[in-house]
């Protein structure tokens, strides 16, 4: 089994380089690339220069030099082949070397790892919530099959379902944090930025001096951690519940459909037949069976690092991920696009060992070969 | 209509004791879409001490029903015993609650399934399943548990119990799985075992070979005794000592094997005897088969449940539903033409039509 494994984790190499290498051809077949852009703002800046109202974007009309051009197709890596300039990137990012971000003029991997923190809060969090809340919800819905609650629980669980994240953020906000009607959460970000802005139960524990800087804004370093835990807490609760509503359905169906699906095997008659408690049977015997299938997600919880919707972000104001891979394609920010796509694929394939493993550790029926 | 048998009205000299299990006009029902299925109706036999009762049916004529409602396992919903008594040593099961039920499976009555391969957990450990089939009856400790697990486990002939222990089911064939299906039904000294189809699942040369371990079982224990669940004939031919013959959830012959196999008195068991295969069959001919199928247990016909298929039929037959008549020699036939033939009332050739 070792050797299946092994042979697994060698497999990632090629993968990869599949996965890079088509991402990779992609951003040099696109039009509208870095250098176009780059070509496009001094043609304007030009055009700028020169006193006259630019009136579409390409009604500079301004020759760059061929000297200038060369210049800058160097700077991106576009006067080597397609293979070379591939084969460089892949060395680099073997050193952890993502390259420099176009638009924000600083190294792709810092730009990344800042903010490893907020998806991994916000993705760590959604997804124990969503276990923690999802098996029990598909355990007591399989055992009350066809009763009303089963029923209730179902029409909610698909109403949440149906409603995409960013829609059901926007309501939330409207609703609970607008002050419109409820004022219970903040508009957006992940922490406060001035002390009114802190929920009640902070303002009221904490020493509004000790808090304050030089200028009478609030230094939210000098919280006290319970109280950071507290406000942070606050601005997640919107955007977390908008990240489980998706998955909360599946995850609960998996559930309960797994566990009336293994309530119907007969291992379960010989339980009972043994004398058996019923709690002994449902909860021992007949849950071990039923996690098997959710419990291989779990190795999935390494994507959580990279985890972050764009949309939900947009709505609560956060920047993370998925903020950060959404701008940098719209920007053909491509080197940042390659760093994003080249972790996450790592953290994918590995995920997809770690859950093989998982599988085999919790089934004593696999073996893999 | 009488459908009781009644224990009491008997002279021979097994009988006189007092039977161990008795069930009494048990009625189950399946409450499915469109109707009830009445799967047991109004069954009725006494389990003695000391005897192998085989209970013979096609698949669909009630006879595992019936065994699962023994043990209250019949799902509810959608399954219901709606009435009757099971009586085991004079305790009405159907009457005592829930936690004593309990108590008796396992404890002082035993059940193997057909299928080895599912009918244990698969990613538990043997020795877990036997050990927990122990503490939960008695109170021993972890280590008293696991010693009495190798040595049920001995009994029934697993090489190398200890280590074995340790083992998954998917890592035993299956009958060495029946094998510890046995031994786990059987490690609290249950005095009634159960078998559901215990050999179906099995190569031929494996199914003698269980079925003389739950005699050898059965032996151990003086007074044990085992209710055999099969469809095969041949089995019960070379274990049963009593046979009851099920068809549509009803009985409709009781007997010794004896007297089943060499003069039945029930058209339906003689279809079923003359579809065994013979050595004197031919090799090119075709086995006899009963014509048609078991009738609906939704919708039941007027008259005998075998009438539509019932090569001896005679008019009563689909109109008269017959009664469980007792012959002499503690028999009992559900025919019409054993209640005639026994009044004298009609020939053999009348029952031709």
């Amino acid at each position: 089994m070792t050797a299946y494994f092994l042979r697994r984790l060698l497999l990632v190499i090629p993968t990869f380089i599949g996965v890079t290498l088509i991402a990779f051809l992609i951003t040099r077949l696109v039009p509208g690339g870095p250098l176009e852009r780059e070509l496009m703002q001094i043609q304007m800046g030009a055009a700028g220069a020169g006193g006259e109202a630019v009136g579409g974007a390409f009604g500079g009309g301004v020759e760059i030099p061929e000297e200038a051009r060369k210049q800058l197709e160097k700077e991106f890596g576009l006067d080597k082949p397609f293979v070379v300039a591939y084969f460089l990137w892949l060395g680099r990012v073997c050193t952890l070397d993502f390259g420099t971000s176009y638009n924000y003029r600083e190294p792709v991997w810092s730009l990344i790892s800042e903010r490893f923190p907020i998806s991994l809060m916000f993705g760590l969090t959604g997804f124990l919530l969503g276990y923690l809340v999802c098996v029990p919800l598909g355990i007591a819905k399989a055992l009350r099959h066809g009763h009303p609650f089963d029923f209730v629980s179902s029409f909610i669980v698909f109403v949440g379902y149906s409603i995409p994240a960013w829609a059901m953020g926007t309501l939330l906000l409207v609703v609970f944090a607008s002050g419109q009607f409820l004022d219970w959460f903040p508009l957006g970000g992940i922490h406060s930025h001035s002390f009114d802005e802190l929920p009640a139960i902070v303002r009221d524990n904490v020493d509004r001096d000790a808090v304050m800087d030089d200028f009478d804004e609030l230094d939210w370093e000098k919280l006290p951690f319970i109280d950071k835990v507290i406000d942070v807490g606050n601005h997640m609760a919107l955007p977390v519940f908008c990240y489980m509503m998706g998955s909360f359905a599946t995850l609960t169906i998996l559930m309960k459909n797994s566990l009336l699906e293994n309530l119907g095997h007969d291992y379960v008659r010989t339980a009972f037949a043994k004398g058996l408690s019923p709690t002994r049977v449902i909860y021992l015997h007949t849950l071990r069976n039923s996690l098997i299938p959710l419990a291989t997600g779990l190795g999935h919880a390494l994507s959580l690092l990279m985890a972050g919707s764009y949309l939900i972000e947009w709505v609560f104001n956060i920047d993370g991920i998925g903020y950060l891979g959404y701008t940098s394609i719209l920007g053909r920010d491509y080197t940042v696009v390659m760093g994003i796509l080249a972790i996450n694929t790592i953290l994918t394939l590995v995920g997809n060992i770690i859950s093989d493993v998982l599988y085999a550790m919790i089934d004593p029926r696999i073996r893999f070969q | 209509m009488t459908d009781a048998i009644s224990p009491e009205a008997t002279d021979e000299p097994k009988t006189a004791t007092e039977p161990v299990l008795s069930v009494r006009d048990l009625h189950t029902h399946f409450r499915v879409e469109g109707g009830i299925a009445k799967a047991v109706e109004g069954v009725s036999f006494d389990l003695f001490p000391g005897e192998v009762l085989g209970i013979v049916g096609e698949s669909g004529s009630g006879k595992s029903v019936a065994s699962l409602s023994i043990m209250r396992l019949v799902p509810d919903p959608p399954g219901l015993i709606a009435k009757g008594e099971i009586l085991l040593r004079g305790r009405d099961l159907l009457k005592i609650p829930y936690e004593k039920m309990r108590k008796v499976r396992g404890g002082e009555i035993g059940m193997i399934f057909q299928e080895p391969m599912t009918a244990l957990n698969p990613v538990f450990t043997i020795g877990m399943q036997l050990t927990e089939a122990v503490r939960v009856h008695e109170k021993v400790s972890r280590a008293e548990a696991r010693d009495r697990a190798i040595e049920a486990m001995r009994q029934v002939g697993i090489p190398d119990p200890a280590e074995r222990l340790k083992d998954y089911p998917h890592q035993f064939s299956g009958g060495m799985r029946q094998r510890v299906m046995i031994a786990m039904a059987l490690i609290c000294n249950p005095s009634i075992l159960i078998a559901d189809e215990p050999t179906t699942a099995l190569d031929v040369t494996i199914q003698a070979q269980i079925l003389e371990l739950m005699l050898a079982m059965k032996e151990k224990k003086a007074g044990s005794s085992i209710i055999l669940i099969t469809h095969d004939l041949a089995v019960v031919a070379e274990t049963c000592d009593r046979v009851v013959v099920m068809y549509g959830g009803k009985i409709q012959e009781v007997g010794t094997v004896h007297q089943i196999f060499e003069e039945p008195k029930h058209p339906y068991t003689r279809g079923l005897l003359a579809s065994l295969p013979t050595a004197s069959t031919e090799r090119k001919s075709r086995l006899s088969t009963i014509p048609g199928n078991v009738p609906s247990i939704m919708n039941p016909a007027p008259g005998c449940r075998f009438s539509n298929r019932c090569p001896e039929a005679i008019d009563r037959c689909s109109v008269e539903e017959p009664v469980l008549h007792q012959l002499p020699g503690e028999r009992f036939s559900r025919c019409h033409l054993v209640e005639e033939e026994a009044l004298g009332q009609v020939d053999k050739e009348k029952a031709d039509v």
